[in-house]
């Protein structure tokens, strides 16, 4: 049968709640006007109203079906937008859009995650997912790298995640700020101080394209082969349907293609750092 | 190939009829050469029959230039669009693999598809810049296209293609079976010398995979060199037939208008944390052929450029993509 959904149109969300993280990043709390459900590192298009939209991927447990967190740092027009909002408004949510993180491909296996900046956002929801299933996984290391320790969003998860049998959470910052007594250092420095059993692990890097290009590096420095690890790549993705072509990137969009690749299916693909 | 054909009078007569039931839009002449128009009786003998191809693609009539995508009546009049050379009517397969995909079908897109007889015509002729026989399509439908037109004299010849255009047929009851072996062999070498005509020209052009590769393996000088007069006005994506990169842009009551957009425009790609791939000219103008030589085949069945030369007549830069791969292919 034809599908006569309009893949255009937004399913309205009310927020309920705005949580400040961090100077520049809130967490946008929202209830879907029906249910709505998204698998983890899929991303939806959230829009202010009558100003734009923009990809973010949900923070919260893919999980909760009845409502959405979504972690935004103010970057640019409609994010600026998105920071004024007060709990009471309407948003719209498109999606949820793309490939997200393969889980069941992580049973029996460790997983090592590579986190940077606003990049904890997506891992969020992959954590919540993987606690879901603990019981089919070797270990989740998480290693979290911000400039200082004041842009670490999710403070409490940390203490959480190493209170999880089989979790364990390492973080870093670029700068230490006084009172900070933690690692310094970027947050591939973190890799020299885990254990992972190269054999029987998988990698997930989320970030800033620097990041991501450097962690990628490390990690096939460290033994990983090219489809061992996994990126959640961000581009430009305006209409999620693998159609208007502003994610393209080689052959892919991103949007649909992605946004999680792993690097083996895009390492020949040029410019993928930009 | 099935023909039938109709006196030239009476067909003209057949489309005045039909005009009571459908929106009818036909290749014409006017002061600046030939394009769509809307017929009504009064421009009907207007119509033109075994040209090249019209100012416009065949895409404005699926992806309108702008478009409200949540609050847009569908269309609800079935349209003839009559004219269409087949260099357009390949292009539109790509939109369909698109816009017509399984996860995310277009609703509008593909209303506008199924309420629409595509009538093509064949070209007798050809224009400076038509070179679609390098990229393996003949100047005449014999695919994709519900019927095609051809005037002989006075004398009106359908092919039929498609079972669409055979139902449609059945409407009109004027059109007998030709049998008249003349004609068709004035059709068949009006086409071996179209297309003998057509290689003649762009002899030496290579042929799309050629080009993909070419084009995929040049250094940057030559981008450099051929974009140097480029404006970034995007005129070559607007004109092409294949090209249908969109922006939405959103309107209170969170309504969405889809607007046609190009990667020729500056910060196409770039992204809120000012990351912008395609931010130097010379990139971006790669890009546009990357996407239709190298990436779209990868993705997809279709072919992404027609040889129908638009955008070299479109381009106030006379940037002459023939002219890039000729150098390439030295």
């Amino acid at each position: 049968m034809l599908n006569t959904k309009n893949i255009y149109k937004p399913l309205k969300a009310k927020l309920t709640e705005v949580i400040e993280e961090s100077p520049v990043i809130k967490t946008f709390v929202l209830i879907p006007e029906k249910e709505f459900s998204f698998g983890t590192g899929q991303f939806i298009e959230l829009s202010v109203d009558g100003i734009g939209e923009a990809p973010f991927t949900p923070s919260s447990s893919p999980l909760v079906k009845d409502k959405l967190e979504v972690t935004v740092m103010k970057t640019g027009y409609v994010t600026e937008y998105m920071h004024d909002l007060k709990p009471g408004c309407h948003m719209g949510i498109r999606g949820p859009y793309g490939r997200g993180y393969p889980v069941e491909s992580f049973y029996g296996k460790q997983v090592l995650i590579l986190g940077g900046g606003c990049g904890l956002a997506p891992i969020r929801s992959l954590l919540y997912a993987l606690e879901h299933i603990k019981d089919k996984l070797e270990k989740v290391i998480l290693c979290y790298g911000s400039k200082t320790a004041s842009d670490c969003i999710y403070k409490p998860l940390f203490s959480r995640l190493n209170s999880i049998d089989k979790f364990e959470a390492h973080r870093t910052v670029d700068k230490a700020e006084p009172g900070w007594d933690g690692s310094v250092g970027v947050v591939t420095t973190l890799l020299n101080k885990i254990n992972v059993n190269l054999k029987n692990s998988i990698a997930v890097v989320c970030g800033p394209p620097v990041m991501m290009k450097f962690g990628t590096i490390r990690l096939l420095e460290m033994g990983y082969s090219d489809d061992q690890i996994y990126l959640s790549m961000e581009k430009n993705m305006s209409c999620g349907l693998g159609k208007c072509g502003h994610c393209m990137m080689g052959e892919f969009f991103v949007c649909k293609d992605g946004p999680v690749f792993t690097y083996n299916e895009l390492k020949n693909t040029p410019d993928i750092w930009k | 190939m099935h023909y039938l054909s109709i006196k030239k009078e009476e067909w003209d007569k057949t489309i005045e009829q039909l005009l009571l039931s459908y929106s009818i839009f036909a290749t014409m002449d006017n002061e600046y050469g030939m394009d769509y128009e809307m017929v009504s009786p009064a421009n009907i003998r207007k119509i033109s029959y075994n040209k090249a191809k019209p100012a416009t693609s065949l895409k404005t009539f699926f992806l309108p230039v702008k478009e409200n995508v949540t609050s847009s009546r569908l269309p609800d009049k079935y349209r003839i669009i009559l004219g269409a050379p087949t260099c357009d009517i390949q292009g539109l397969k790509l939109l369909d693999e698109i816009y017509l995909d399984k996860d995310f079908n277009d609703i509008f897109y593909r209303e506008r598809r199924e309420k629409t007889i595509l009538i093509s015509t064949d070209c007798f002729e050809k224009q400076e810049h038509c070179h679609c026989t390098s990229y393996g399509i003949k100047p005449y439908a014999v695919t994709d296209a519900d019927l095609a037109v051809i005037r002989m004299g006075d004398l009106i010849v359908l092919r039929l293609i498609t079972a669409k255009g055979e139902d449609f047929i059945k409407q009109i009851s004027r059109p007998q079976d030709m049998n008249d072996q003349i004609i068709e062999s004035e059709i068949e070498k009006a086409h071996d010398s179209a297309v003998s005509l057509l290689q003649s020209s762009n002899e030496g052009l290579p042929d799309y995979k050629s080009t993909g590769k070419l084009v995929m393996e040049a250094g940057k000088e030559i981008w450099v060199k051929y974009s140097a007069s480029c404006v970034s006005c995007g005129a070559c994506a607007t004109i092409c037939p294949t090209c249908s990169c969109f922006l939405m842009i959103d309107k209170p009551e969170f309504e969405k208008v889809k607007q046609l957009d190009a990667c020729q425009y500056p910060g196409f790609e770039r992204v809120a944390g000012g990351e912008d791939p395609l931010f130097d000219l010379d990139k971006r103008f790669r890009n546009r052929y990357m996407c239709k030589y190298v990436w779209k085949p990868e993705k997809f069945g279709s072919i992404a450029c027609t040889g129908c030369g638009r955008c070299i007549e479109a381009c106030i830069g006379k940037i002459n993509k023939n002219e890039l791969f000729l150098e390439l292919a030295k």
